[in-house]
């Protein structure tokens, strides 16, 4: 049997005496598209943070390609070492390097040798159409465009996993469009591996396999959109349903 | 076999690297500050019989005394500071640039020239002087007023950052339904008391350090009784080491003081945000309010022109004092340049440790804060113990020793200067960093040194002023011939020609200004992100 890219186990975890993820445990299989959906201040960024390496769950474990890298309180693999990819919600584009230093630093980490580390460059540029601008500072660039930079960072370095920690959210709703539209197409191209998390239905529902809805601390339901749609577990799940058909108006 | 031991010894080290990193760092706070502190707690024992000067009173009677003038001259520097930070921060009087510079600057030099500047002023044969003048400024009121106005620009430095910083909506929510006064006295004042607690610390830690203005104002108090047991006519070591331990109690309820005020606070203080708007509007106080201000300011300024005026008048013309300089110059910068830099650079990763909330740093940052508000006196004697030995000679009777003094007594400002910047940074730009598989050396060089570049330039110019104006420490254990400028005008103060210890003393300010138009200049080049 075939290891999930990415497993937590019965994770418990909070900050100081606040308990934020109570027996939480999740799967995703790889080049699967997983949504983690919840409310706002629900633990969706800790999930991610868990995933990162940036916290140790207090109880439970992280296994990525079926290999622990954190278990009760102890990071057993840095951040450094797990090879994953993020892009927040802020995109932490750094902003003194270029659109091509940006890209360059992640390859430069990784050991890829230059002449390599330049055609990879190349290739995840063209793919956002962005090879005109690598010369460019962030704060040079559009915020759609700033966006493209950030995905194509995480991209470029052929992550076992990609992270999205709610990048669509400052977004308006054209832009966003067209930005998921680009998403999906892009994991779908290189087969990656993703966990999104999200508060918002209709971003799940475009860019999710499976979405997973994280209440309470833990996971309630976890199935396709029209599975949840159909017999939605617990009325926060029902709420969402609810505004989003209030949202499109009677049919 | 060889091959797969490296690896995992590589993948060891690579893992510790933040962990080694730190310790580098933590080895000069230890060597330069904690071993002297640990050095006086083990000589107790050998200070029994010192204690015996605490029989009489008179020991206690100096602590008090020292103490009080402490606190008073906190009390007048932050009466002239709070008001002032207000009105150069965020008030609309006229050039409140320049009015802040002109306030400032004498904070950036020895306290002991200031009070030069004032006895040629108001001394006896003073420009201004009379009997009666000549009588106050050599009193513990003339020490108070010239310390007061020499440290009140620590607090309103710190009162104008701070309200520079607050929040723009809190105040404009203010001044929809209050003025400006109410405003500036019931919302921001309140916001800065992390500001004001900072200045509080270390206007008092200054104040009571200070060696150069009370000797020279004959005004007895605590470090000066450490100084003469060590170095003058009441040469007694034993008793030094004495009222030294005296001390150590008031350095553990000063860093009490701080761990409970100011800590992690301090960052919100001397931060990099920049949020002016319109200043606010003083309405008909605006013209009375101006001219208290500026006269403050000029105020301030007046000793470093008397000064200048002084050196001009000698009969051997401005320059007569080259004659006297020796190398004191460029001991001064040799030792000041690498202590400025060693200190940027262990507070450039205690500092981010302290942001990023390692454990360690913080250890770090608590002894280091210990070092700072231990009188320096304290500090001094311990070192002596710690460096005066054969084996170390090449420390103690080199500049090495003005280097390790530096770098114990002001570990601190590099410390806090970092770690302020580095907290205002996003974290998720190290994070992603991080998840990229950049470790923590790669993270500390590629992206955060140059994103707060200017933060550890500026580090390194406060490191490098405090370097340059200190006096107490450096006097109690200058090698011979290499004494710094501070020492050697302080020296020549007592005995030597007033135009040429005048002379010595605009060359100090020179020195001061030169340095710090040529660092500004230089931090204003690194880009700010």
């Amino acid at each position: 049997m075939v290891a999930p890219a990415i497993e937590l186990v019965d994770v418990h975890a909070g900050y100081c005496d606040h308990v934020v993820l109570s027996g939480l445990s999740l799967a995703i299989a790889e080049g699967e598209s997983v949504v983690l959906l919840g409310p706002s201040g629900g633990g969706k960024s800790t999930v991610v943070r868990l995933v990162l390496g940036f916290l140790a769950p207090a109880k439970g474990r992280v296994a990525i390609g079926g290999q622990t890298v954190a278990a009760d309180g102890r990071t057993l693999t840095p951040p450094e070492e797990r090879n994953l990819a993020v892009v927040f919600q802020d995109l932490a584009l750094w902003p003194h390097l270029t659109v091509h230093g940006n890209l360059a630093f992640v390859l430069e980490s990784k050991g890829v040798p230059r002449a390599d580390r330049e055609r990879r460059i190349r290739e995840a540029l063209a793919r956002v159409g962005l090879n005109d601008k690598e010369r460019r500072y962030p704060g040079e660039l559009s915020g759609g465009e700033r966006q493209r930079v950030a995905i194509s960072r995480a991209l470029v370095q052929d992550p076992r996993a990609v992270l999205l920690d709610e990048p669509l959210s400052n977004l308006d709703a054209p832009r966003k469009r067209e930005l998921m539209v680009m998403f999906r197409q892009l994991f779908e191209e290189s087969h990656s591996t993703v966990l999104h998390v999200t508060h918002d239905l209709r971003e799940a529902a475009a860019l999710g396999d499976r979405i997973a809805i994280l209440e309470n601390g833990r996971i309630v339901q976890d199935g396709s959109f029209a599975a949840l749609r159909e017999q939605p577990a617990t009325p926060f799940v029902s709420s969402l349903f609810e505004d989003l058909d209030a949202l499109r108006g009677p049919p | 076999m060889v091959e797969a031991m490296g690896r995992a010894l590589s993948t060891s080290v690579r893992r510790h690297e933040s962990l080694l990193i730190l310790a580098g760092a933590a080895i000069l706070l230890l060597a330069t500050a904690v071993l002297p502190l640990v050095r006086l707690v083990t000589e107790i024992p050998d200070a029994i019989d010192g204690f015996a000067l605490f029989r009489s009173g008179r020991a206690w009677r100096l602590l008090g005394r020292s103490i009080l003038l402490s606190g008073a001259t906190t009390m007048l520097a932050l009466c002239i500071g709070v008001p002032l930070g207000l009105i150069v921060g965020r008030m609309d009087v006229p050039g409140r640039r320049a009015l802040w510079l002109i306030h400032a600057f004498p904070m950036f030099l020895p306290p002991f020239l200031i009070a030069l500047g004032w006895f040629h002023l108001l001394g006896q044969n003073g420009f201004l002087g009379s009997e009666e003048s000549a009588s106050v400024l050599f009193s513990a009121a003339g020490l108070v007023t010239i310390l007061g106005l020499t440290f009140a620009p620590v607090v309103t430095s710190l009162v104008a950052l701070g309200v520079r910083g607050i929040d723009v909506s809190l105040e404009e929510a203010a001044r929809l339904v209050a003025g400006p006064g109410h405003v500036a006295f019931r919302i921001l004042l309140p916001a800065v008391w992390p500001a004001l607690a900072l200045a509080t610390t270390v206007v008092f830690t200054l104040t009571f350090s200070e060696l150069g203005v009370p000797m020279f104002l004959r005004v007895e108090v605590f470090p000066a009784a450490v100084f003469a047991r060590l170095g003058g006519v009441d040469y007694a070591p034993g008793e030094a080491l004495a009222l030294v331990l005296a001390l150590l109690p008031m350095a553990v309820l000063l860093f009490l003081l701080e761990r409970k005020f100011v800590s992690r606070r301090s960052f919100e203080v001397v931060g990099v945000r920049g949020t002016a708007t319109t200043p606010l509007s003083l309405g008909r106080w605006r013209t009375p309010l101006a001219a208290a201000a500026w006269a403050v300011a000029l105020a301030s300024a007046a000793p470093i022109v008397v000064l200048f005026l002084r050196a001009g008048i000698s009969s051997n013309g401005p320059f007569a004092f080259v004659d006297w300089v020796a190398g004191a110059p460029f001991n001064s910068l040799l030792a000041a340049v690498t202590a400025a830099t060693l200190l940027a650079l262990s507070g450039f990763v205690i500092g981010h440790g302290v942001a990023r909330g390692s454990r360690f740093a913080a250890v770090l940052d608590a002894l280091a804060v210990l070092a700072f508000v231990t009188p320096a006196a304290v500090l001094g004697v311990g070192l002596i113990g710690v460096w005066n030995r054969p084996q170390t000679g090449f420390v103690y009777g080199t500049a090495a020793i003005l280097v390790v003094g530096y770098c114990a007594r002001y570990a601190l400002v590099a410390i806090r200067v970092v770690a302020s910047a580095v907290s205002q940074m996003p974290v998720d730009l190290e994070r992603a960093a991080a998840a990229s598989g950049a470790g923590s050396g790669r993270r500390l060089l590629r992206i955060v040194l140059p994103l707060n570049a200017r933060s550890v330039g500026f580090a390194w110019l406060l490191g490098m002023i405090f370097c340059l104006r200190d006096l107490e420490t450096a006097v109690l254990f200058y090698p011979p011939g290499g004494e710094p400028l501070t020492v050697r005008i302080f020296t020549l103060e007592a005995n030597g020609p007033e135009p040429v210890v005048a002379g010595l003393g605009v060359l100090h300010v020179g020195i001061t200004a030169v340095v710090l138009v040529l660092g500004s200049a230089f931090i204003a080049r690194c880009t700010r992100w």
